[in-house]
């Protein structure tokens, strides 16, 4: 009599490389993570714009005409859209990873603020400050 | 049994969190503010002057400027770091030492420089 | 009564080198489950068919499957939220063994590795007591039927087996949050790690598919909160 032989051949399937685009679910968990795409470009025109501001008055003229390009605005309207998209989810975030108040009361709180500071930079910069 | 190593990433993930918050609460402001409706003139305030913006940058004791860069540029840059160098895991790269290095590095250059040219203004 | 096109993943060890599709049609009601329309097909059409279950009634976490992609109980999941098609997979990233039956090894050791018990010093014989709030406190946590489906969820125990995972992160907390258990110093070691807590990007569909709502993904960070506090205290110590 033979010593019995194990049947057992476990097949290990392999997660590839696009693993997030076959689930809605993961798709927007991507999204997510891309939105520091745009943000890093408008970090970039941030720090551009910090450097003319120590180059004098002229260099700042120089700043608002590179602002005012068609790609640039674009580019930063993406910007825009993904902080909103980015402040949708990590607000949603928040009040699970740190339970300090009710949900919706945290949610809504941080909109809140969100609100107020970009009112604050409106005014400011609108002129009726 | 041993324990495993005790991760770094409380670091990263602190500073990760506290940029999501600035990224959040600050650059939708920001952004709309100085990336898009100033560029299309529709805000014309003396405040976006460049001697008032130094004036205001350089208010208590250059302390505003340094908040201003840590807030929507420093934390906010290493929020981003973290988040392409989980990214690129996610996508299968599997250089997770060296895109450590090389995401968090770039953020901490970006940061010093982002607050050199503040305190240079 | 009507029709529905089972799309079954197959697996045989003994001939197969990789999985294959099967169909099958079965004949499905108002209350007809995946799972029935699988045993169904195991009882009537083909008795080579390989799966698990037990209970019918989910808590007994054995029929995991994938339905359609997703990570479902097939005892929970009924024909008639789906259309006439219906594809039928083992949990992902699991090692399949035959069919619809996965190695669940690695999850078990994974679960055994936080010390999923109680660990005090108490040795007297009066039961235990627990005010509500303090069982509210991990009550949440404490319904894991370690069914596996938030692993299926989860693309970073997909792409490092090594991590963790949910379902144990979520175990560590439940016991760690217990007003009758004294062993977080025992687990933190296991969720200090960079496959402990650490390994989670809040993906956070292992919440979505939990058949029993524990939030693994709230479990998962907010042991992260605790690892970051850890992390500090130990800074501290010599």
């Amino acid at each position: 009599m033979s010593t019995p032989v194990s049947a057992r051949k476990p097949y290990q399937p392999k997660l590839g490389r696009s693993w997030w685009l076959k689930h809605n679910y993961y798709r927007l968990y991507m999204l997510r993570e891309a939105t520091v795409l745009p943000l890093l470009f408008f970090l970039g025109c941030l720090l551009y714009g910090l450097y003319c501001l120590t180059q004098g008055a002229a260099h700042w003229q120089s700043f608002q005409l590179f602002m005012q390009q068609g790609w640039v605005i674009a580019l930063n309207l993406l910007a825009f859209a993904a902080s909103l998209f980015h402040a949708k989810t990590f607000f949603a975030l928040f009040p699970r990873v740190m339970p300090l108040a009710p949900a919706w009361l945290m949610i809504s709180g941080q909109w809140l603020a969100t609100l107020l500071v970009a009112a604050g930079l409106l005014l400011l910069f609108g002129g009726w400050l | 049994m041993s324990s495993p190593k005790r991760s770094d990433e409380p670091i990263w993930w602190a500073l990760f969190s506290a940029g999501g918050v600035c990224f959040a609460v600050f650059l939708p402001g920001l952004i709309l503010a100085l990336g898009l409706l100033w560029p299309l003139g529709l805000l014309n305030s003396a405040w976006l002057q460049h001697d008032k913006i130094l004036t205001l940058l350089q208010s208590g004791y250059g302390v505003t400027g340094l908040a201003f860069a840590a807030a929507v540029i420093c934390l906010p840059l290493f929020h981003a770091a973290h988040r392409i160098h989980h990214g690129l895991h996610d996508l299968k790269f599997g250089f997770s030492q060296a895109s450590k290095l090389l995401c968090y590095g770039l953020a901490l250059l970006l940061s010093l420089l982002a607050l050199v040219l503040v305190v240079a203004v | 009564m009507s029709e529905y096109q089972l799309l079954l993943q197959r697996y045989d060890p003994e001939h197969d080198n990789e999985p294959r599709q099967q169909r099958f049609t079965v004949q499905g009601e108002h209350t007809t489950s995946v799972l029935d329309a699988l045993l169904y097909v195991q009882q009537q059409l083909d008795p080579t068919l390989g799966l698990r279950w037990s209970c019918r009634m989910a808590i007994c976490g054995s029929c995991g499957i994938m339905v359609n992609g997703i990570p479902k109980l097939g005892c929970k999941t009924f024909l008639r939220d789906y259309h006439a098609e219906i594809l039928i997979e083992p949990l992902a990233h699991f090692a399949v063994e035959k069919d619809l039956i996965v190695d669940m090894t690695q999850f078990l050791a994974h679960l055994s590795a936080v010390k999923p018990y109680l660990i005090n010093d108490y040795s007297g014989t009066q039961p235990h007591k627990q005010t509500p709030a303090q069982l509210a406190k991990y009550q949440q946590f404490s319904n894991c039927i370690n069914c596996g489906l938030c692993y299926s969820a989860c693309p970073q125990f997909g792409l490092n087996p090594e991590f963790l995972g949910p379902a144990a992160i979520t175990l560590a907390q439940r016991y760690n949050l217990d007003s009758r258990d004294n062993g977080k110093a025992a687990r933190m070691p296991q969720l200090n790690a960079k496959n402990g807590a650490w390994g989670c990007t809040f993906v956070g569909f292992c919440s979505d598919v939990c058949p029993k709502q524990l939030d693994p993904a709230a479990a998962v960070n907010q042991a992260k909160v605790e690892s970051a506090k850890d992390f500090i205290i130990s800074m501290f110590k010599p």
